[in-house]
């Protein structure tokens, strides 16, 4: 190690980590790698110290030019990045500069880099793609030592990791001896994440400091005896909340929702009114204004508490932070985990989240999520496949920027782990794609895009290389409406879909205000403050996350130790009454059992069937079982998922044992089953909205855009119908099955599901009521149907209901026979 | 094909997206777009061949069923200037030269002013929105019309159904209000808008090639 490095160390009483020395001197071996463990522990100085060593040992004195990429998925986080790189470098003394580009850098500092790039340039997948569109790109990248990819495990799991991977390919055969680094929380499959990132070169993964305490507990009310069987805004819980933010110094409290962090920003300021001020509200919406406000206050540690969703879980170091909690289902222990690690970076001091319950069931999930991190059963993230769509439109970029000549490409394209399996009718169909249009067979003359000179692709149109480098990405985002007030204040911004739901008058929550919409014009929507005592409309946001397997596998194997009496988790006992009516009305299924519940109501007949494998696999398997009974005997019915079942509600009764043992739930022709019975296009015409946007098929426009840009506008569902009509051979049409079945079904996980159901009992049970595992179901349903008032008083009568029926129960003697 | 009463005229609602009004022979077509998927293929965007063959064939067969002796188009016959392509013109001028007998008329939309009006030789009288076929006044824009009953085009309405088991379906549909109706988008390469009709107007549905008049209050709970 360098001697100016260590001195800098010293100066400041740090001592290196052998995990540290080991990437330097890896990094100084030519060697690439993966650097994985929690935040805050000095991965970046990991990474960022062998490039600088080497530049000292070479004797640089002057800035020079582009030797580091730092890629970084986030843009709000590269700020903040660069500046923790020029604190090295000041320390270190070595005279590289860092610059920024992102999509926020301003068009003076662009101009200055065309000039002079910085040694250190700090990007996101997005700018990167956009360097390669441009003509000189080669010349300015080409004396690149080493590229690193900050927080890996954030890219690998979707497109934007593929692309970063293609990008990576091209800058390798500039330079074979471009050095590679990630960096990564950790994860379940960092061998596959290290192939990945190197192209399946060797290289060496690297695990930070593993040692570092993190606790996992949750907040168990007093009364514990009249907590919600269902519901997702826990606000039961607000006093204890208070409590615990009152007993740390600064505080995270983590939301799984938009709608649910506006709620318990509003409840937290009415239960502490002199915390105005001190408690501040951040998630993907707010203006960046405003989130660059609340992230300063937390880093200053001026801010007692901040009511966050997804939108805080990456990024710089908030080290006043002494506690994280969490509201509601923690899903899954990565994130768990990931969370739990933006507390107690103070030397010292252990990283501490507290789950908050929502409803019963959530005790459970928070003492499984704890047991799979204490045994380090983290989810993997599946990286993505041959997505042709980015393949088309990174075709387009190389075109743009210096052309290309097809085999050398293809080479380059097939050298990535993505489409290293890519076959030559794909490839063929990519560049028919961008070249003639469509199929070869087919001649389009008006179509023009991609243009042959001698053996070189090109864009010649200026204006379509323009409107390309527009659209260069994966991230699709809904239209987005600003929020602001008439005077022009602006809040924020919300997704067009959400206006879409509302009408002039309608009341809803956002940024910590009730807010009355006026009316929506030009893409604003103009607001006011609502009327006192507006009943708000609540958001019931839709693509929220499964619980992993891991939690889910937790789940079971929790509930089984718990009959044995061999589960001491403080959570465990806190929902021990409900276990206990549960195993009184019903069963608690064992790990290797599937419970099925049958009950009549006035509504009908209810099949209830807890696979406890997370919602998007449960969605699946309803469709499937409805599809296959409805081929018994003519039926309809209605459906409700949650995380831990399913519910089909039916007019007429199904005798289901017969029809078990006939192979109601085997995995013969479940592929063609599952499709039959989920309207597949219609789920896949929605999954063509990504890929018609990567693809180039769909350009979302930019304000002062001309009039005509408008004639080529449609939509992405009108596409779909197009191709599916008049292209149905299209390849990007069985992409968009492939990523529905995976991303929406997570079909592997439910043919795993299948599959364990087979060769494990079925437990059926007829019962005289819904149970309490029921329960959560038949609200869920409740709620697509009704408005949140009637919805809300109806859960609450179901829940005396089910009070009412629970003392009886326990003056049977239920939990003295259940638990002697 | 389902029969309706507007402004007292009987008209006969087609599954191919057009109104005949067999009064007068005539045949009603909103929102053609002619030419939209090769403009779209002018920009880049790569749209697989048929929709204009299907458009043509549908227009074919509305003709031919009904022997109408005059086709109206209620505005945005042509897509754009850029979807002008050669290939796509021809297509439709040797369909048009094929039956010279049937006049045809084109009510100027917002998409024509862009476009410009189709190539004198197709014989195509262009009319700017408001002109009188009574009592209809034929427009494209939905808005009342002083002196007659607008029908329109230029929304591509559609309604939302709801079945149990929480899917919906979007169908396109036509939709009579007291003094402005509006015919569903006949053009295949076009997408449609919901729309919310009110109490008392009459609305049909299109779907598997059939009208269905929509009864009910609230069609969109």
């Amino acid at each position: 190690m360098s001697d100016t490095i260590e001195r800098w160390f010293a100066a400041n009483g740090w001592r290196a980590f052998d995990f540290q020395r080991e990437v330097w001197d890896a990094y100084r071996a030519g060697e690439s790698g993966l650097i994985h463990s929690a935040t805050g522990t000095g991965k970046t100085l990991a990474a960022f110290l062998g490039p600088v060593a080497e530049a000292i040992a070479e004797g640089a004195e002057k800035a020079a030019p582009l030797r580091l990429l730092w890629i970084t998925p986030m843009r709000a986080l590269a700020g903040d990045t660069a500046q923790s790189l020029e604190r090295a470098l000041a320390g270190t003394g070595l005279a590289w500069t860092v610059g920024l580009r992102t999509g926020d850098t301003a068009a003076a500092e662009r101009a200055r880099q065309a000039r002079k790039l910085p040694s250190v340039l700090v990007t996101t997948p997005e700018s990167l793609s956009l360097m390669l569109s441009q003509a000189e790109a080669r010349d300015r990248l080409a004396a690149l030592r080493a590229v690193i990819v900050d927080e890996w495990h954030e890219l690998l799991g979707n497109k934007r990791g593929v692309q970063v991977e293609l990008a990576l390919a091209r800058l390798r055969r500039w330079n074979p001896a471009l050095r590679t680094w990630g960096l990564s929380a950790t994860l379940g499959n960092l061998d596959e994440a290290l192939e990945r990132l190197l192209a399946g070169s060797p290289g060496r993964v690297v695990r930070g400091i593993s040692d570092k305490p993190v606790v996992i507990d949750t907040l168990i009310p007093a009364d514990v005896e009249r907590f919600p069987w269902a519901g997702h805004l826990g606000l039961v819980m607000l006093p204890d909340v208070i409590q615990a933010l009152d007993a740390s110094r600064s505080s995270l409290v983590f939301t799984n929702t938009r709608s649910q962090a506006e709620t318990w920003y509003q409840a937290i300021l009415e239960a502490r009114p002199d915390w105005a001020g001190l408690v501040a509200l951040h998630h993907g919406s707010l203006d960046a204004e405003v989130r660059r406000w609340v992230e300063q206050g937390l880093k200053e540690g001026r801010l007692k508490a901040v009511v966050a969703t997804s939108s805080l879980d990456l990024g710089v170091d908030f080290s006043p932070v002494e506690r994280v909690l969490q509201i509601g289902s923690p899903k899954g222990v990565a994130r768990l985990l990931q969370r739990a690690g933006r507390s107690g970076h103070a030397p010292g001091q252990v990283s501490r989240v507290t789950c908050v319950p929502s409803h019963a069931l959530e005790f459970v999930e928070a003492a499984a999520a704890r047991r799979a991190a204490q045994a380090g059963r983290i989810e993997s993230r599946r990286p993505v496949e041959r997505p042709l769509d980015l393949l088309a439109q990174h075709l387009v970029t190389i075109a743009v920027g210096e052309g290309f000549v097809a085999a050398e490409l293809r080479a380059e394209v097939r050298s990535t782990r993505a489409f290293r399996d890519l076959d030559e009718s794909e490839w063929r169909w990519a560049m028919d794609f961008v070249t003639r249009g469509g199929e070869s067979l087919k001649a389009y003359p008006e179509y023009r895009r991609v243009e042959e000179v001698d053996g070189w692709h090109v864009v010649r149109d200026a204006a379509l290389a323009r409107r390309h480098r527009m659209s260069v990405g994966t991230i699709v985002s809904d239209a987005s409406i600003d929020v602001r007030y008439l005077n022009g204040r602006r809040l924020g911004h919300v997704e067009e879909s959400f206006i879409a739901w509302l009408s002039p008058g309608d009341a809803f929550v956002f940024a910590g205000h009730v807010l009355e919409l006026i009316r929506v014009e030009n893409m604003t929507a103009l607001v006011r403050p609502a009327k006192p005592g507006a009943a708000s409309v609540p958001r019931w946001q839709g693509g929220r996350s499964p619980l992993s397997s891991e939690v889910a596998d937790s789940i079971r194997e929790l509930l089984e130790a718990h009959l044995e009496g061999r589960a001491r988790e403080p959570e465990m006992r806190a929902v021990a009454r409900l276990l206990a009516l549960q195993q009184r009305w019903s069963r608690i299924p064992r790990r290797h059992e599937l419970l099925v519940e049958q009950c009549e109501s006035r509504e009908g007949h209810h099949i209830f069937c807890y696979p406890f494998e997370g919602r998007h696999v449960h969605v699946g398997l309803s469709a499937l079982l409805a599809w296959r009974l409805s081929r018994t005997r003519a039926a309809s019915f209605s459906m409700a998922f949650n995380d831990y079942g399913f519910e089909l509600l039916s007019r007429e009764r199904f005798e289901l044992l017969p029809l078990l043992r006939a192979g109601l739930l085997s995995p013969a022709n479940l592929l063609d089953d599952v499709l039959a019975s989920l309207n597949a296009a219609e789920l896949s015409k929605r999954q063509f909205r990504e890929i018609a946007r990567v693809a180039g098929l769909v350009f979302q426009g930019y304000p002062g855009q001309p009039k005509s840009a408008k004639q080529v506008q449609a939509t992405s569902g009108l596409l779909y119908e197009v191709f599916a009509r008049w292209d149905a051979g299209n390849p990007l049409l069985a992409q968009a099955e492939r990523e529905v079945l995976e991303r929406e079904l997570e079909f592997s996980r439910l043919a795993a599901a299948v599959g364990r159901i087979a060769s494990s009992p079925v437990v059926l049970r007829q019962t005289a009521k819904p149970t309490p595992f029921a329960f959560p179901l038949m609200v869920a349903r409740l709620r697509e149907k009704l408005t949140s008032e009637k919805l809300a008083d109806r859960v609450r009568r179901m829940q005396l209901d089910f009070d009412r029926a629970a003392e009886e129960a326990a003056d049977d003697g239920v939990q003295a026979e259940l638990f002697p | 094909m389902t029969d309706c009463i507007v402004a007292g005229e009987r008209l006969v609602l087609l599954p191919e997206r057009a109104a005949w009004w067999p009064a007068r022979r005539a045949i009603f077509v909103a929102d053609f777009h002619l030419g939209k998927a090769a403009s779209f293929r002018r920009a880049g965007i790569p749209l697989p061949g048929g929709t204009t063959a299907d458009n043509i064939e549908r227009l074919e067969a509305v003709i031919d069923r009904s022997g109408a002796g005059h086709l109206v188009f209620l505005g945005d016959f042509l897509h754009s200037a850029q979807g002008r392509a050669p290939a796509t013109l021809e297509r439709f001028r040797r369909w048009r030269a094929a039956r010279a007998a049937l006049s045809i008329t084109l009510v100027r939309g917002n998409h024509d002013d862009r476009a410009g009006d189709p190539p004198e030789e197709w014989g195509i009288r262009c009319v700017n929105p408001g002109a009188a076929m009574a009592p209809f006044a034929l427009v494209h824009e939905p808005a009342p019309v002083r002196g007659g009953y607008a029908l329109a085009g230029h929304i591509h309405p559609a309604v939302r159904l709801s079945e149990p088991g929480g899917q919906s379906l979007r169908l396109p549909c036509f939709w009579f209000g007291a003094r402005v109706g509006v015919l569903p988008s006949f053009g295949a390469f076009t997408g449609s808008a919901v729309v919310r009709p009110r109490a008392g107007d009459q609305v049909f549905v299109v779907a598997d090639g059939e009208v269905i008049e929509k009864k009910g209050s609230d069609p969109f709970s």
